[in-house]
């Protein structure tokens, strides 16, 4: 059972030169990150980290690992990574307009030394004056190119879930397309496409993987031309649509309205559009945060059956980037601007945990992803800054 | 000798002053005796100009001047264009296939790192001084380029920014600005009886032309010819009614506000305004740059390509100039808001139409985009080429009271590489 109250820092991996943006357990102490350059990289954790002392007033708090695999092929950002529930395949969604479906157990196909603490260096010659970082040797990691490439998209790809059961995928692109995958066989189940101003943002299978909850929206054309967001639930067989979640918040919803005056009805709610979303284990909640950089990072708890809202919660102090419920569906963690992440109880929406710290200042990085190990001892979440935080609960 | 006086003359002391009846001296809107045949001249040949405004400040490296591969790059990917080697970002497709009418400039350098200051110099090619007021390239144009008793206004500003207007060259070649959705403002229209408004306005006229004839105000003139112009408005403010026709020019432009605007602007030439300029918002993307280019490019380039597709069509492009600009570029490097900050030191401008040798790209950036590599472009340049372009001789000079103000700052030079 998912029990958050107390927690440690047991890794902080390091992943610098390129933004980490995505992260997925492959299971116990397996773990994988993606980054603006379209690389995936693989750790094993060991179950005993290595010993580490923490200097005084030094910013690492956690040992680091180095990665023992680059997975090769996307040529553009990792926007999300899911991984199936048995740990057999790791699927990757990118701006390269393509899915990537990988094998984890795939043999590798080579060795590239990579260099992943390039801002440790550049701090280092900085302290002794020299204007060229050290070219010391990097680590060494297995390559692996082994995938199927799910091609159907034909823009930057946003949204990826996946059903509990691990065989279904849902994605979403910036030209507002659907589709929903089987994984056995990468064929397309079902396409449909959203209003055709607005990018699929976020987009998850219900428990059971029959219903997609699909959030849309689009930054403004102008301060003048705003189009209208989308948050709705579609049958994943057909792509038709079953509910539409903002018509139920906002009845006089306009979903061709454009304008300023129309967009003050939804501002709030949406903020600068609501980029995460999931379905509760139960399938009877969904969730959906804003993300971007607005002012609070709110989740909204939506009834799944009348998309009535039941709560608000997890504010963080700047838009959330990633969120998921504990497989009990008692507890929401979301990931957020503020490098923080948010443990809150779905009940009444109190916040139990928060791990990581506000960096000072308004603009101080961000956490982009969070993710849950299959036993929920661990909880991962990529940094801009260059670090992969590993938290291990200890209830 | 002060750098003023040195250029002061006793033809230009008596153009910059008039006398009044009762012998004191007022404000000389331009130098009103000076430049009139000139603009004559220049005024047959009937160009114009459609200056595309990027309120904010456009990003180079997402637009014309992308650094794939680099720290500096970003997330988006050129794509090849109708001309061989120049390539555009992928959030431009429509312009791709317009590159042959643009001539893109690579290597601005501009001397007004912030809004304010940036706005003033890419209307005015000079920077905000206490002690002039730079009137804004449109009451320029107007003034040169305009029509003499037109129904229109010759300098027209749709849902844009620049608060200098004409500046010295006073209330003549002030803006008549539009909203958003391109629609005239409610008061623009009378809704009084002819017969009534006819009478009144005779009334009118007799008093404000007694008081003018009596007075010999200079101020008093321009408020009857700012009058008879409001007027007149009346009879051609059909070319601002655009909602009839859109569906049947909304594939061309795009089905956005900034299309509508820009479909205003090709019938606004076609009605014969000197100026117009077009403007789009929210480019100030110092948090999440790439999302608000993929939302704002988009509408903007097909847009943009709509409006030279239709010019070309209506064989409108050889007379008329599209200036694209900010008034500022953003910085190579990415912040941590995922943003561009501000940055003058090297970014893209475009121009076409009105004899610009389209399909190059002038100047380059070095391989970041850090600085200007080869080129560079300052604003005063920019403006001369821009002037030349229009048949307007950038070294003309108007005056500020006593002061001689030429067109273009002194210096500056035009880019022949870009005139054809």
């Amino acid at each position: 059972m998912f029990n958050p109250s107390k927690s440690k820092l047991r890794y902080q991996l390091v992943l610098e030169g390129s933004w980490p943006t995505a992260v997925a357990f492959l299971g116990a102490g397996r773990l994988a990150a993606g980054n603006q350059l379209g690389q995936i990289f693989v750790w094993n954790l060991p179950e005993k980290p290595p010993e580490f002392k923490v200097e005084p007033k030094a910013e690492r708090q956690a040992p680091n690992v180095w990665p023992v695999r680059r997975l090769d092929g996307h040529t553009n950002e990792i926007s999300r990574l899911v991984a199936t529930p048995d740990g057999k395949h790791i699927a990757s969604a990118s701006y390269d307009r393509t899915l990537r479906l990988w094998p984890t157990g795939a043999l590798a196909a080579g060795k590239a030394e990579v260099v992943l603490d390039e801002d440790a260096r550049k701090r280092a010659a900085r302290r002794i004056g020299k204007k060229e970082p050290s070219n010391d040797p990097g680590v060494t990691v297995e390559t692996q190119t082994a995938c199927k490439v799910l091609e159907g998209h034909k823009e930057w790809v946003y949204a990826l879930g996946i059903s509990r059961d691990g065989t279904r995928l849902i994605s979403g692109d910036a030209a507002s397309n659907v589709i929903v995958w089987a994984v056995d066989s990468q064929k397309q189940v079902a396409k449909w496409t959203g209003h055709s101003w607005n990018w699929i943002v976020a987009a998850s299978l219900s428990p059971d993987g029959k219903t997609a909850l699909v959030s849309e929206n689009r930054y403004k054309r102008d301060d003048f031309d705003v189009p209208a967001p989308g948050l709705k639930l579609w049958d994943a067989a057909t792509g038709k649509e079953t509910l539409d979640l903002m018509k139920v918040q906002f009845p006089k919803l306009n979903t061709a309205d454009r304008t300023y005056g129309g967009s003050q009805l939804w501002r709030k709610f949406v903020a600068a559009g609501l980029i995460a979303t999931a379905y509760s284990p139960d399938g009877k909640l969904v969730a959906a945060g804003q993300g971007g950089e607005t002012d609070t990072g709110i989740v909204h708890i939506l009834d799944a059956a009348t998309g009535k809202l039941v709560r608000d919660m997890s504010a963080h102090k700047e838009g959330i980037t990633d969120l998921l419920f504990s497989s009990d569906g008692k507890h929401l963690v979301t990931a957020g601007r503020d490098t923080t992440v948010r443990i809150s109880r779905v009940e009444d929406g109190k916040e139990v945990a928060v791990l990581g710290s506000p960096r000072g200042g308004q603009f101080k990085d961000w956490f982009s992803a969070v993710a849950l190990s299959p036993d929920e001892r661990f909880l991962a979440a990529t940094d801009i800054a260059g670090l992969v935080h590993v938290w291990e609960f200890e209830g | 000798m002060s750098h003023a006086q040195s250029h002061l003359s006793r033809r230009a002391l008596m153009k910059g002053m008039l006398a009044t009846a009762g012998g004191g001296m007022v404000m000389n809107w331009g130098g009103l005796t000076g430049s009139a045949a000139l603009a004559a001249e220049v005024r047959k040949q009937k160009k114009h100009c459609i200056y595309l405004f990027m309120n904010g400040g456009a990003s180079q490296l997402e637009t014309f001047d992308m650094k794939p591969g680099r720290p500096t790059g970003g997330p988006f990917r050129p794509i090849d264009t109708n001309v061989t080697g120049v390539k555009v970002c992928e959030l431009m497709p429509y312009m791709a296939k317009q590159m042959d009418k643009v001539a893109v400039i690579r290597s601005m350098r501009t001397s007004e790192v912030d809004h304010p200051g940036g706005i003033h110099l890419m209307h005015t090619g000079y920077r905000a001084s206490a002690n002039v007021r730079f009137p804004e390239i449109g009451a320029i144009v107007a003034k040169y380029q305009g029509t003499v008793g037109a129904d229109l206004p010759d300098f027209v500003k749709v849902s844009t920014v620049g608060s200098s207007g004409s500046g010295f060259l006073g209330p003549k070649y002030l803006p008549f600005g539009i909203g958003s959705d391109g629609n005239l403002p409610t008061f623009a229209v009378s809704n009084m009886d002819a017969t009534k408004e006819a009478k009144r306005h005779d009334l009118r006229a007799f008093v404000d032309n007694q008081f003018a004839t009596e007075t010999k105000s200079e101020v008093a003139k321009m408020h009857i010819e700012g009058y008879e112009a409001a007027r007149r408005l009346q009879k051609g403010r059909t070319a601002f009614k655009i909602d009839a026709e859109w569906d049947k020019y909304k594939e061309l432009y795009g089905d956005s506000e900034f299309g509508r605007r820009c479909l205003l602007a090709r019938k606004l030439v076609e009605s014969g305004v000197a100026f117009i300029e077009v403007g789009q918002s929210s480019y100030d993307t110092h948090s999440d740059n790439a999302t608000g280019h993929r939302g704002l490019l988009p509408p903007m380039e097909q847009a943009w390509a709509g409006l030279l597709t239709d010019l070309k069509d209506r064989g409108l492009l050889e007379k008329t100039l599209v200036v694209w600009a900010g008034e500022i570029g953003r910085t190579p490097y990415i912040n941590n808001r995922a943003g561009r900050d501000h940055y003058v030191r090297c970014w893209s401008t475009a121009l076409a139409g009105c004899g610009i040798k389209g399909g190059q790209a002038y100047g380059m950036s070095d391989e970041n985009g850090i600085d200007v590599k080869e080129n560079p472009v300052p604003e005063g340049d920019f403006f001369a080429t821009i002037y030349k372009a229009l048949s307007i001789d950038p070294t003309t000079e108007n005056y500020a009271g006593l002061r001689p103000v030429p067109l273009a700052p002194f210096g500056s030079k035009v880019v022949k590489a870009l005139l054809g």
